[in-house]
C-alpha cells in the first residue's frame, strides 16, 4: 500500500505547496518576485500590520465566517436530515431546487438581492406600497451575515446527505420504537452519526467566510463593511501599480487561521471515532415517520426557500427578463426577450457553453477520482503524514479568489514543463481541482470514517489484498459520498470564475470568468440572462441524471 | 526557419499580395510588407479592457477586411491585462501584441518601463498631438466623463449643469441626495477613478469640498460605470458624477429615463491607449492591428455603431471628437497621453489622497 500512499500524498503536496509557496515567498520580497530588483524585505509585513484597515477588515471577517457557520452548520445538518431520514412531503422538489446557490456566483446572488430587496428592489417597492416603508436594509453586516449563512446551507446539506443516507436505520427506527419523538432521535442518534460531515463542513464553511467576495462588496461595502477580501481589492490599487507583495501578506494571514482550525478539526474528529456505524448487516428500513411535525418542518423549509433561493433568483430572473427595473417602472410593461438576443450575439457564448460543460461533467468525475485516490490512501494509515495530509488540504482555499488565479498563473508560466497547460482547459481543470480540493475530498472522508474497520478486515481474512479490499470494500461503501463530491464538484466547476481569469483565453472561455467580466462591464441584463441560461442547463441536466436514477 | 519564410513572404509580398489587399488609402507602398508578414504571421492576441461586445463590431470589421490575420481578443480589466502581461513577460512566454486599455496611467507605466515597442504609424499624424506618446502608445477613443441622473425621479430644475453647480445643489439641498442617493466612481477600488480624482483636483478648485459632500451617507461608490449606470436607472441612485460617456449613451438606446449632462465648467475626456509590446510573436500583426484601430475606417465604427466615441478629427458621426467639439468646444480637457499622469502612481501621494477621499467622501 505504501507505493500507492506515499506517491500520492508527495504529488498532493506539490501541487498545493507550489501555489501557496510561491505566494509565501512573495510576501518577503519588496518587488514581484519576477523582478530582477526583488529583495529580502519584510516591509510588506510592516505595512498591512500597521495598516488600521488590515486590523479592522481581519476581526470583521472573523465575525463574518463565525456568524454564517452557525446559521449554515445547524440548518444544513436539520435539512439533511429531514430530506434523507424522513417523511417530509415534497423532497423530490426540494433536493434540486436547494442546489441552485451553489450554481450561482455569489455575485449574480447579490445582485438578485438587490433587484429584490436593496432600496428600490421590487419587493421593497412592493412593501413600501402596503406600509409606506422599507422594514430592512439590505445594506448591513447583519443582513451580510444572514445572507451568507443562508446561502451555504446547501454545502453542509450536501455532506450531510452523502454521510446520512448510509447510516444505519436501525439505530434511529429503535430510538422510535422506544418512544423517542422525532426531534430527539435527531439529536442523540442522527446527529452523532452525522458529526465528521458537520464538522468537516462547519470547518470548510468557516474557512469559506474568509474567501468571500461577492457579497461582500455589493452587502457590504455600501455600509462601509470591510473584509479581507474587498481590503485586498483595495490593494490591488493603493500604490498604483499591483502591489503582489502586500496582497502575499494577506494570504499568508489567512493561511495562518488555517493552522488553529484544522487543529480544531482533529480534535473534534477524535472524539468522533467512536461512532462508526457502518456495520455489517444493512437493512433496508422506511423513513422516520413525523406524523403532524412533517408539515411544521415543510414550512420551515419553504421560508428558507424562499429567502434564500427564491428571493435572488426572482430578482435575476426579473432582470433577465426586463429592459428596465426600479422605481416608477411596472416591470410587465418592460418585459423583453432582447437581453436573451444579445447574449446570443455575444462571441464567446458556445465556446463557454461547451467548455463549462466539458469541466463540469468529465472535468469533475476526474476530480472525484483524484479527491477518492486521495482519501483512499490516507484512509486508515497510521502515519504522521496523515496530519500533514490534514493541513495541507485546507491550504488552496486560503487563496482568495483574486489572488488564486494570479497564483497558478505563475505556476504555469514559472515552474518548468508546466507552461503547455496555460491556456488550456487540463490547466483550468488543475487549477480549480486544486483549489476547491478541501471541499470535494473532505465530502468522502466523511463517509469514508463511517465504515467499521471489520468490513475490511472480513475481505483481508479471506485472502484479498489491501488495494482489492479498497476497491470491492470500501469504494462501493462510499458511493453517495463520491456521487455527493461529484454533484458538489459540477456545480461549484460551473460557477468558479476568480481562477479562470488568468487562465483562459480565445477557444478556453468558461462561463464563470464570462459572467464575471460581463459584471465588470456593467453589462447586468446580460448577466441575468447568462445566469439563467446557466440554471437553466444545470437544472436540465440534474433532471435527467435523477430519470435515468442517480440519486443526490 | 520561421524567419527565413518570414523574410521571404516580405520579400515576395508587393508581387503576390497587392492584388488580394489593396492598401489602406494613403499608406505608404512598402506597408505592403507588414500585411504580408500579419498574414504570414496569422493572428493577433490582444488584451482589452474593452468588452467583447463593444468590440465585436471592430473586430468583425478587421477580420472582412484581413481574413487571413486572426484576432485573439481577451476581454480583461485593467488590472488583469497588466497583470498577465507583466507575468508572461517575465516568464518569456507568449503574450499579448496588442495591449489596449482605458486606465491610461497604467498603459503609461508600462511605456515609460520600455514594455512598448517604438513605431511610426502611418495614422499618427491623423491623430491629436495630446493622444500619442512618442510613436509608442496611442489614443483611440475620445470618451467624455459626464454626469448621468434618473429622468423619471430627479426632479428637471434640480439637474446640477456643471460641478459647481453639483456642489451648490449638494449644499443647498442635501436631502435630496441624503441616504445614498448618489454615485461616483471608487478611488479607493478602482486606478482609473483615482486618475480621474487627480484630474478634477487640476480643474475644479473645490473639488475637495465636493468630496466632503459625498460623505455622511449620500455617496455610494463602485468601482465600474456599467454598476453606477444599472443603478442611476433603477433609482437606487438619482445621479452619478465622473460616469464614462460611452457606457452611458450606449444605455440611452435602452432607456429613455436615463439623462445626460456635460459639464458646463470642464468636460474630463479619457482615451483608451494601445500600444504594441516590446517583445511582441506577432510583430507585423501588432502593428496593423494598432493601424487598423487608428485606421478613419474603424474610428467611424466607433462614432457610428461601437458608441465609443471616436478620436481622429477627421471622422463625422454622432459619437465623434469632432461633434463634441462643436458642441463643447474648449470645455473639453482630455487626459494628456503622456508621463505626467505618473506623478499620480507615486505610493506617498496616493496614500496621502486615499486618506483624504477615507476622510471626505467616506465619513461617516
Amino acid at each position: 500500500m505504501t507505493w500507492f500512499r506515499l506517491p500520492t500524498v508527495v504529488i498532493l503536496a506539490v501541487l498545493v505547496l507550489l501555489p501557496i509557496g510561491l505566494v509565501v515567498y512573495q510576501s518577503f520580497l519588496d518587488e514581484p518576485f519576477f523582478s530582477a530588483v526583488a529583495r529580502f524585505s519584510l516591509s510588506s509585513y510592516e505595512f498591512i500590520l500597521g495598516e488600521p484597515d488590515f486590523a479592522r477588515a481581519f476581526v470583521t471577517t472573523l465575525a463574518l465566517a463565525a456568524g454564517m457557520t452557525a446559521i449554515a452548520v445547524p440548518f444544513g445538518g436539520v435539512l439533511a436530515f429531514l430530506v434523507v431520514r424522513t417523511d417530509l412531503p415534497g423532497k423530490s422538489l426540494i433536493e434540486p431546487a436547494l442546489l441552485v446557490p451553489i450554481v450561482l456566483s455569489p455575485i449574480v446572488i447579490a445582485f438578485g438581492y438587490v433587484v429584490a430587496i436593496g432600496p428600490v428592489g421590487f419587493a421593497s417597492l412592493a412593501l413600501k406600497k402596503l406600509i409606506g416603508f422599507v422594514p430592512w436594509n439590505l445594506y448591513s453586516f447583519a443582513s451580510l451575515v444572514i445572507i451568507a449563512g443562508l446561502t451555504h446551507v446547501p454545502h453542509v446539506y450536501l455532506f450531510s446527505s452523502a454521510s446520512l443516507r448510509k447510516l444505519n436505520l436501525e439505530l434511529e427506527e429503535q430510538a422510535r420504537v422506544m418512544g423517542a419523538p422525532p426531534w430527539r432521535v435527531a439529536l442523540t442518534v442522527s446527529l452523532p452519526l452525522a458529526w465528521p460531515a458537520l464538522v468537516y463542513s462547519g470547518v470548510l464553511i468557516f474557512f469559506l467566510g474568509f474567501e468571500l467576495f461577492g457579497l461582500p462588496l455589493i452587502i457590504g461595502d455600501p455600509a462601509n463593511v470591510l473584509v479581507l477580501t474587498t481590503y485586498l481589492f483595495k490593494l490591488t490599487n493603493i500604490l498604483g501599480t499591483p502591489s503582489y507583495q502586500l496582497m502575499a501578506v494577506v494570504v499568508v494571514a489567512i493561511a495562518l487561521v488555517t493552522l488553529p482550525l484544522v487543529y480544531l478539526q482533529r480534535y473534534l474528529l477524535r472524539m468522533a471515532e467512536r461512532y462508526v456505524t457502518m456495520g455489517g448487516r444493512g437493512v433496508q428500513s422506511r423513513p422516520l415517520r413525523l406524523g403532524p411535525w412533517r408539515w411544521a418542518a415543510l414550512a420551515a423549509i419553504v421560508l428558507w426557500l424562499l429567502v434564500a433561493i427564491g428571493l435572488p433568483l426572482s430578482g435575476v430572473l426579473l432582470r433577465a427578463f426586463v429592459s428596465r427595473w426600479g422605481e416608477g417602472i411596472n416591470p410587465f410593461e418592460t418585459l423583453t426577450l432582447q437581453n436573451f438576443v444579445d447574449l446570443a450575439e455575444h462571441p464567446s457564448l458556445i465556446d463557454g457553453i461547451i467548455n463549462t460543460f466539458l469541466l463540469a461533467t468529465v472535468g469533475a468525475a476526474a476530480a472525484v477520482a483524484v479527491y477518492a485516490s486521495i482519501a483512499l490512501a490516507t484512509h486508515r494509515w497510521k502515519s504522521r503524514f496523515v496530519a500533514m495530509v490534514d493541513y495541507l488540504v485546507l491550504l488552496p482555499r486560503s487563496l482568495p479568489g483574486l489572488v488564486a488565479g494570479l497564483a497558478f498563473l505563475w505556476v504555469f508560466l514559472f515552474v518548468p514543463y508546466l507552461g503547455v497547460l496555460r491556456s488550456s482547459l487540463v490547466g483550468l481543470w488543475l487549477a480549480y481541482s486544486v483549489v476547491w480540493l478541501a471541499f470535494g475530498l473532505r465530502i468522502i472522508s466523511a463517509t469514508l470514517s463511517q465504515i467499521a474497520p471489520e468490513l475490511e478486515q472480513a475481505a483481508r481474512v479471506t485472502g484479498a489484498s489491501p488495494g482489492r479490499a479498497l476497491r470491492d470494500v470500501t469504494l462501493p461503501l462510499i458511493r453517495f459520498g463520491l456521487v455527493g463530491c461529484w454533484l458538489l464538484c459540477f456545480m461549484i466547476f460551473v460557477r468558479e470564475y476568480s481562477t479562470g481569469v488568468y487562465l483562459q483565453g480565445p477557444g478556453t472561455e468558461v462561463l464563470g470568468p464570462l459572467i464575471v467580466s460581463l459584471f465588470g462591464g456593467g453589462s447586468l441584463e446580460l448577466v441575468a440572462a447568462l445566469s439563467v441560461v446557466n440554471v437553466g442547463l444545470v437544472a436540465a441536466g440534474l433532471a435527467l441524471a435523477l430519470r435515468i436514477g442517480v440519486r443526490i | 526557419m520561421k524567419r527565413a519564410a518570414l523574410g521571404l513572404a516580405i520579400l515576395l509580398a508587393p508581387t503576390v499580395a497587392a492584388p488580394a489587399q489593396g492598401l489602406p488609402p494613403g499608406y505608404p507602398v512598402d506597408y505592403q510588407a507588414i500585411i504580408a508578414g500579419a498574414e504570414q504571421e496569422g493572428s493577433v492576441g490582444v488584451y482589452s479592457t474593452t468588452d467583447s461586445a463593444s468590440a465585436d463590431a471592430l473586430l468583425k470589421d478587421f477580420r472582412a477586411l484581413y481574413p487571413k490575420v486572426q484576432v485573439k481578443y481577451y476581454d480583461l480589466n485593467s488590472t488583469e491585462v497588466y497583470n498577465r502581461y507583466l507575468s508572461e513577460t517575465a516568464a518569456n512566454a507568449e503574450t499579448a501584441d496588442v495591449l489596449w486599455s482605458g486606465s491610461m496611467d497604467l498603459q503609461l507605466k508600462l511605456v515609460a518601463d520600455g514594455h512598448a515597442a517604438t513605431y511610426r504609424s502611418p495614422e499618427s499624424a491623423k491623430m491629436p498631438k495630446w493622444a500619442v506618446y512618442e510613436d509608442r502608445a496611442w489614443g483611440t477613443t475620445f470618451e467624455p466623463l459626464v454626469i448621468a441622473y434618473n429622468k423619471r425621479l430627479l426632479p428637471a430644475d434640480a439637474v446640477p449643469n456643471s460641478h459647481a453647480d453639483l456642489l451648490r445643489l449638494l449644499k443647498d439641498k442635501p436631502q435630496l441626495f441624503a441616504g445614498g442617493k448618489l454615485t461616483t466612481y471608487d478611488p479607493e477600488k478602482s486606478g482609473f477613478a483615482f486618475m480621474l480624482m487627480t484630474q478634477d483636483e487640476k480643474y475644479f478648485a473645490k473639488f475637495w469640498e465636493l468630496a466632503a459632500a459625498f460623505g455622511h451617507g449620500t455617496g455610494r461608490f463602485y468601482p465600474s460605470s456599467g454598476t453606477m449606470i444599472e443603478r442611476i436607472t433603477s433609482g437606487e441612485h438619482l445621479l452619478g458624477f465622473n460616469v464614462i460617456g460611452s457606457y452611458v449613451v450606449l444605455r440611452q438606446r435602452k432607456d429613455p429615463d436615463l439623462g445626460l449632462v456635460y459639464p458646463a465648467d470642464y468636460v474630463l475626456v479619457m482615451s483608451r491607449l494601445a500600444f504594441i509590446t516590446k517583445n511582441a510573436r506577432r510583430p507585423n500583426a501588432g502593428k496593423l492591428f494598432l493601424d487598423y484601430l487608428l485606421s478613419a475606417r474603424a474610428q467611424k465604427i466607433m462614432a457610428n455603431q461601437a458608441t465609443l466615441f471616436s478620436l481622429r478629427e477627421d471622422v463625422e458621426g454622432p459619437h465623434s471628437a469632432a461633434a463634441l467639439t462643436k458642441e463643447l468646444g474648449d470645455r473639453l480637457k482630455p487626459i494628456p497621453a503622456d508621463m505626467g499622469l505618473l506623478a499620480a502612481l507615486a505610493p506617498a501621494k496616493r496614500l496621502a489622497m486615499l486618506r483624504k477621499w477615507q476622510e471626505t467622501a467616506r465619513a461617516q
